[in-house]
């Protein structure tokens, strides 16, 4: 029971790199390595400030800042200095490295008896793990109505017209350029604030906790897509945040069944891999029809 | 749609639900746990190395003399992290959630033990090289908390005197570490500090992964006379890549921890391993039986033996001063 509340919480707190991963590889429609670099540079950053006598908030707000240096970085390389998107996201990310460690001054700092958003007094009046959820749920609220909001405006516009064809947002008199570099820089703030939040959570930062987290960030998007199928665009910000807290689940699951954890990453991979084939499997095994049958028996 | 409200009032109603039953589960949980017979232990290990395993191993062997067995009175619930950090907190929760006492194996994953685990449940450390820095403890000697165990402090001032004995003109030693790895960096640093103190000069060099390995110590053994490998897991696992190039030049590398003697390193003086979690998992034991994690202090494994291997002396001609020779050969491992 203490779990499933734990993995939900997990689950929203993560789910904020769902979303930020949702603006560049669905939206702009590139895959953004930079934020495997940009997610311990937030907490990095967010976890020095704190230990430096900085309140959670700000110290969050910096991280969130840190990350969209990080994808300015990246937005710069890739318009300006022509290079390749996804060498450009792997070059940030791997100066990300050195930049945390000088931030830190070490490999691992910790949180522990400092003041964090996770140690507020509410919390210690409610049941355990139910500060990730208001927290992360809390967060993830805000971010996605103010993504929502964002993307109704006309600058929001010129940004999904710039995803869905460079050529006729060009002809629009988009500059196109300017829109990558500001949804890079969006999509990698929220990355940093995700490591800032994730940080708290754990307690520490540490320069390796980047590693693999952009498996994390696809496997919300599209678990979400394969669970909830055609929705309309602020629907699927919403689906995004449900698939980052079905693979918690998913996490769980498996860990209770008493897998061994060195089979982790393949299970994720290989339940990533049916995800992404099942609309394929769907059509060829005739299963759409088989549901819609199933869906009319009980009236629509 | 519909299928998403659905699953969003779902996980609402069970928020809810959760929200007003579980103060009364948890509680209920805390009072049962002491009584049963069968005690609980929860290990959480970063990742599979061979120092963590054999640490790992200690512990179950120091709980086993304290006359708690697998099978019989202790049921061990042991999970591994691959070194993956965003495991490590459910992980860590999952076992907070049914254990009544948790050792934690490798920094990160004690400090998530920490950050998860209720402050009633202790944990013992097993391995940590300065829990005090890493924020687990207050202090060493005074932990104040629910939390001890055993730190893994290299005896550095040792493996100097080792390396001195064995090398008396050589003055300037290479240190080389991967800068993410934390282990690694506090052993650096505090052997750097060791030979600064005795008049000799350290010269640091870091590298990123063990890919970086090949050309930073290429470059350390045209500048330095021996090299020290520190515990580190990058280093540690690519210690015949770094054994190869000092020894091209003729250079002897020192390594710190047991396993990294028969793949190359000259001589050591090591703590083992197994040893520090048998120490862990005695603590634990105690602890189990109402020993007070708070006034517990943590034990620093100090003793340890030295490890020579013949075959590294032979290829580099360096002779090792007699009376180590015969220490190794009495309590240590000498390696033909």
């Amino acid at each position: 029971m203490n779990l499933i509340t734990s993995s939900i919480g997990q689950g929203l707190l993560w789910a904020l790199l769902g979303i930020a991963l949702f603006l560049t590889f669905r939206i702009l429609n590139f895959a953004d390595m930079t934020v495997e670099g940009t997610f311990p540079l937030g907490a990095a950053i967010t976890v020095t400030a704190i230990t430096k006598g900085v309140s959670p908030l700000m110290a969050t707000f910096l991280g969130f800042l840190g990350g969209a240096a990080g994808g300015l970085i990246t937005g710069l390389l890739y318009t300006k200095g022509k290079i390749p998107i996804l060498l450009a996201g792997i070059l940030v990310m791997t100066g990300c490295l050195s930049v945390n460690l000088r931030i830190m001054g070490g490999s691992n700092v910790s949180l522990l008896g400092q003041k964090t958003f996770f140690s507020a007094k509410i919390f210690q009046s409610l049941p355990r793990y139910f500060d990730s959820v208001l927290i992360g749920g809390g967060t993830i609220i805000l971010i996605t109505i103010l993504i929502a909001l964002f993307l109704e405006t006309d600058l929001g516009q010129a940004f999904i017209v710039t995803g869905d064809n460079q050529m006729m947002a060009r002809s629009m008199g988009i500059n196109t350029d300017n829109m990558t570099i500001l949804g890079l820089s969006l999509s990698n703030g929220l990355v940093g604030l995700a490591g800032a939040l994730i940080a708290q959570s754990n307690g520490y930062a540490d320069a390796n906790m980047g590693i693999g987290i952009i498996v994390i960030a696809l496997a919300s998007i599209i678990i979400g897509e394969v669970v909830f199928g055609y929705l309309t665009l602020n629907q699927r910000l919403i689906a995004v945040i449900l698939g980052s807290i079905i693979y918690r689940f998913v996490l769980l699951i498996v860990l209770q069944l008493g897998f061994s954890t060195n089979d982790l990453n393949l299970i994720s991979a290989i339940i990533l891999a049916i995800c992404l084939m099942l609309p394929t499997l769907r059509h060829a095994l005739k299963l759409d029809g088989i549901l819609r049958k199933g869906v009319s028996q009980y009236g629509k | 749609m519909k299928r998403m409200l659905a699953f969003i009032s779902a996980i609402l109603l069970f928020l809810g639900v959760d929200l007003v039953v579980a103060p009364k589960a948890a509680s209920q949980t805390n009072q049962a746990a002491p009584k049963t017979e069968v005690v609980h232990v929860g290990i959480l290990q970063m990742m599979t190395h061979p120092a963590l395993d054999q640490i790992r191993q200690g512990v179950v062997a120091g709980l086993k003399e304290e006359g708690l067995t697998t099978g019989k009175n202790l049921k061990i619930d042991f999970l591994n992290a691959q070194g993956d950090q965003s495991n490590l907190k459910i992980m860590s929760q999952q076992l907070a959630n049914k254990d009544s006492l948790l050792v934690g194996i490798a920094t990160p994953a004690a400090q998530a033990l920490a950050n998860s685990a209720p402050k009633t449940t202790p944990i013992i450390l097993a391995g940590i090289s300065t829990p005090a820095t890493s924020g687990l403890v207050k202090s060493e000697a005074h932990p104040g908390g629910n939390i001890t165990g055993t730190s893994g402090l290299n005896p550095v001032t040792k493996q100097f005197e080792l390396m001195h004995a064995v090398m008396p003109h050589a003055k300037k030693i290479g240190i080389i570490y991967t800068s993410s790895d934390h282990g690694g960096q506090t052993n650096a640093h505090a052997f750097a500090r060791v030979v600064k103190q005795a008049g000799l000069i350290p010269k640091l060099y870091t590298i990123s992964n063990t890919n970086d390995l090949q050309q930073v110590a290429s470059q350390m053994v045209s500048q330095v006379d021996m090299v020290y490998a520190p515990q580190d897991n990058g280093v540690a696992s690519a210690m015949k890549t770094l054994v190869n190039v000092a020894n091209n030049v003729n250079i002897p590398v020192f390594p710190c921890a047991e396993t990294m003697v028969p793949d190359g390193g000259l001589a050591s003086y090591v703590i083992s391993q197994k040893e520090m979690g048998r120490v862990a998992g005695v603590m634990a034991a105690k602890v189990l039986r109402g020993k007070n994690p708070a006034t517990y202090p943590v034990a620093t494994v100090k003793s340890g033996y030295y490890m020579i291997n013949k075959k590294e002396m032979r290829k580099l001609h360096i002779k090792i001063p007699a009376a180590i020779m015969r220490a190794a050969s009495q309590h240590g491992k000498v390696i033909k």
